[in-house]
């Protein structure tokens, strides 16, 4: 029998946007990109996600547009 | 002279025609500057993400121009200076990527060849016999 740390199915990590092809990430795509925040508007980091170097670039620029523009929030309100 | 593409958050309670005549403030000096309005997207009110200068909402104007580069300043100045505009973005909009342009190069040829294989399809169905004299020696 697995030890309790190995018996957790291991799965590798794949860049979701690599697998659905996607040449640029558009920051007006609000809906997309907040796949890639955290409930308090964090940017999700590469070693959760999985995501490739070039796409993580992509997201991080995207997603500080997109602040600018009040499309995404900058943090979360309701810790205040 | 480049790609740009520029965001204009407005007051939520602005009427129609002001929104217009807002366009026509930021499109005009574009083409007196010798620049070209590529495309203008309205997105209407959203709400925002967070509240700017106690507002819930924007409305939101989106423009895709080719200006000279001093023309940007300028602009952010002007957007700067008009109360009515909550929020203002201009990027360089992204070049087409090599790999893109290659793509979409490809969609054209299997287009042609597609179109063109019909039609040679056409052509043999209708004269089958003299396509036999054309084959090469």
């Amino acid at each position: 029998m697995a030890r309790d740390g190995e018996s957790r199915s291991f799965r590798r990590k794949f860049c979701k946007l690599c697998f659905d092809k996607v040449e640029r990430i558009d920051y007006k795509d609000d809906r997309r990109l907040s796949r890639f925040i955290t409930d308090r508007g964090k940017i999700v980091p590469r070693r959760i996600s999985g995501t490739c170097a070039r796409h993580q670039a992509q997201i991080t620029e995207a997603v500080k547009r997109a602040r600018i523009l009040a499309l995404l929030p900058f943090t979360s309100d309701q810790y205040r | 002279m480049k790609l740009y593409e520029t965001t204009v958050i407005f007051e939520p309670g602005l009427e129609e025609a002001r929104i217009n005549e807002e366009v026509e403030r930021i499109t005009q000096p574009i083409t007196q500057a010798g620049g070209e309005v590529v495309d203008v997207q309205r997105w209407g009110k959203k709400k925002l993400a967070y509240n700017i200068r106690k507002r819930r909402d924007g409305t939101y104007i989106h423009v895709k121009h080719k200006s000279p580069a001093t023309l940007i300043g300028e602009m952010d100045r002007r957007f700067r200076l008009n109360e009515s505009v909550l929020r203002h973005l201009t990027i360089l909009a992204p070049k087409e990527s090599p790999r893109a342009i290659e793509e979409a190069a490809k969609a054209e040829e299997a287009a042609k060849a597609e179109s063109a294989s019909k039609a040679a399809a056409a052509t043999t169905e209708a004269a089958t016999e003299p396509a036999g004299e054309a084959t090469p020696e």
